[in-house]
């Protein structure tokens, strides 16, 4: 449960980070529509986060020619605390870069436990790691593109 | 407990918290939940020094430091907008724009940030270091720039200024000020086509604000001024680097000039606005710094008036 709420919380941090600044680009936006952006956004963004791990573990699979002695890589609460921080994304100037070393950070823990339980070694299970991380980044923003391109184009709609 | 989980409970949520109220702000002033504040307290004048009856030499609006979370208060108890108007009493003067609120609604007026301001004083300086950073952001600056530029040209209209009468507005800010009263210009230009002159007292601000609209800026910094210094390098649009960038382009057109006040430092006993560090001719940081921006406004006022003097024989 705790876990589950902290991947909730980090989802709602990473959407804040992500969509206050073309909130505010927006002028009319009620707060209903803001939070409900906010909960829709952390909901999606959780679900990635959570995903991260299951990906890298199934990236180590492929890897190796014979399948792991371990039962997968999961997150454990320490290792998904600081994500709660993600919201740094809204950090002026250095926003980019904490966000970076954040994440950075966070692979680096998980990069542990997948060494521990395949015969990767840190090195090659922290590309893995990076691997389902950069993937599952490049899948989201697409969506986030997608979704400000959708609602961009019914403002639009809604003007003329 | 974890280091991280220290971390992740205790330290950083305060810091975001802090980063995304800051950004809140511009989002209500943005989308309309919320109107800025256009009327003062009770007692509080919408200016001071030269009389409404008359029109004065020159509207001077002073922007202060991270430490402004009143309608009444500044960093330095006000001491320097009393020496102005001791000093010029030719012109009129309002100190009580809030640089940091894109709502002008005075931080420690507002119900929470009281109960903080008597115990966690600390987090209204640090809300205010986010506003500049805000201020600063590309992505928010726009916005931010119109609300305080809009709460300006209301203060001013509000303490008499009337829009195209020529009269010519000063924009004296201290500190982080400075990225405000950059930002303001394009805005106060447009609602009230003044002539607007710029003066900074060891200026915090990224360089990215277009002074275009603006006829001059003065620079009044230090080179014991750290603070300043670290504006300097800390944003790239002031790098001579980058050429292209509003403040470099800005500096090539001449319309930038350097003061020099040292020793003076950007905060405490030997500040630009320190009443008791003395210089060696006897006067005090607070005197020279007060004596140096009454100058300059006063020699722009003189040259004006050669200029229209010259073409209206």
């Amino acid at each position: 449960m705790a876990l589950v709420v902290l991947l909730l919380f980090a989802g709602v941090s990473e959407a804040a980070g992500r969509i206050l600044p073309v909130a505010v680009g927006r002028p009319g936006m009620s707060r209903t529509r803001v939070a409900g952006l906010l909960c829709a956004g952390g909901l999606v963004e959780g679900a990635v986060f959570a995903l991260w791990p299951l990906t890298a573990w199934t990236l180590a699979e492929l890897v190796l020619s014979s399948a792991p002695a371990g039962d997968g890589l999961a997150w454990t609460p320490d290792l998904v605390a600081p994500l709660v921080l993600a919201a740094v994304l809204a950090f002026p100037l250095l926003g980019p870069f904490l966000h970076l070393l954040l994440f950075v950070a966070v692979g680096a823990g998980l990069a542990g436990p997948l060494a521990a339980a395949t015969d990767l070694g840190w090195w090659g299970a922290a590309g893995c790691v990076a691997v389902a991380g950069a993937g599952l980044g490049i899948a989201v923003e697409a969506v986030r593109r997608l979704v400000v391109r959708i609602s961009a184009a019914e403002a639009r709609g809604a003007v003329t | 407990m974890n280091a991280y989980l220290l971390w992740a409970f205790a330290i950083g949520p305060v810091l975001i918290a802090e980063a995304l109220l800051a950004r809140y702000e511009v989002l209500a002033y943005g989308s309309g939940w919320r109107t800025p504040v256009t009327k003062l307290p009770e007692g509080v004048p919408y200016a001071r020094g030269a009389a409404p009856d008359s029109p004065p030499d020159a509207y001077l609006v002073y922007l202060d430091g991270i430490g402004k979370r009143r309608v009444r208060d500044s960093r330095d108890g006000g001491q320097l907008v009393k020496a102005l108007i001791a000093r010029a009493p030719e012109l009129r003067v309002l100190g009580q724009v809030q640089p940091y609120s894109p709502l002008a609604a005075p931080l420690a007026e507002r119900p929470v940030w009281k109960w903080l301001r008597h115990r966690i004083g600390l987090l209204l300086f640090l809300h205010n270091v986010m506003q500049i950073f805000v201020a600063a952001d590309q992505r928010y600056r726009p916005l931010y720039n119109r609300a305080v530029g809009s709460q300006i040209s209301t203060q001013l209209r509000l303490a008499g200024y009337r829009p195209d009468s020529g009269i010519p507005v000063v924009l004296l800010s201290y500190s982080g000020g400075a990225q405000v009263a950059g930002g303001a210009i394009d805005e106060l230009y447009s609602r009230l086509r003044s002539p607007l002159l710029l003066i900074t007292l060891g200026g915090f601000h990224n360089g990215a604000n277009d002074l275009t609209r603006a006829e001059h800026l003065h620079r009044l910094t230090s080179s014991s001024d750290r603070i300043e210094r670290v504006g300097t390098w800390m944003f790239p649009q002031r790098w001579p680097l980058f050429r292209g960038s509003a403040w470099n382009r800005a500096d090539r057109a001449g319309k930038i000039t350097v003061h020099r006040l040292d020793p003076a430092t950007h905060v405490g006993p030997c500040s630009y606005v320190s009443p008791t560090a003395q210089l060696p001719d006897g006067r005090s940081h607070l005197d020279r710094t007060a004596d140096t921006v009454i100058a300059l406004i006063r020699d722009r006022h003189r040259v004006t008036r050669v200029t229209e003097v010259s073409d209206h024989p």
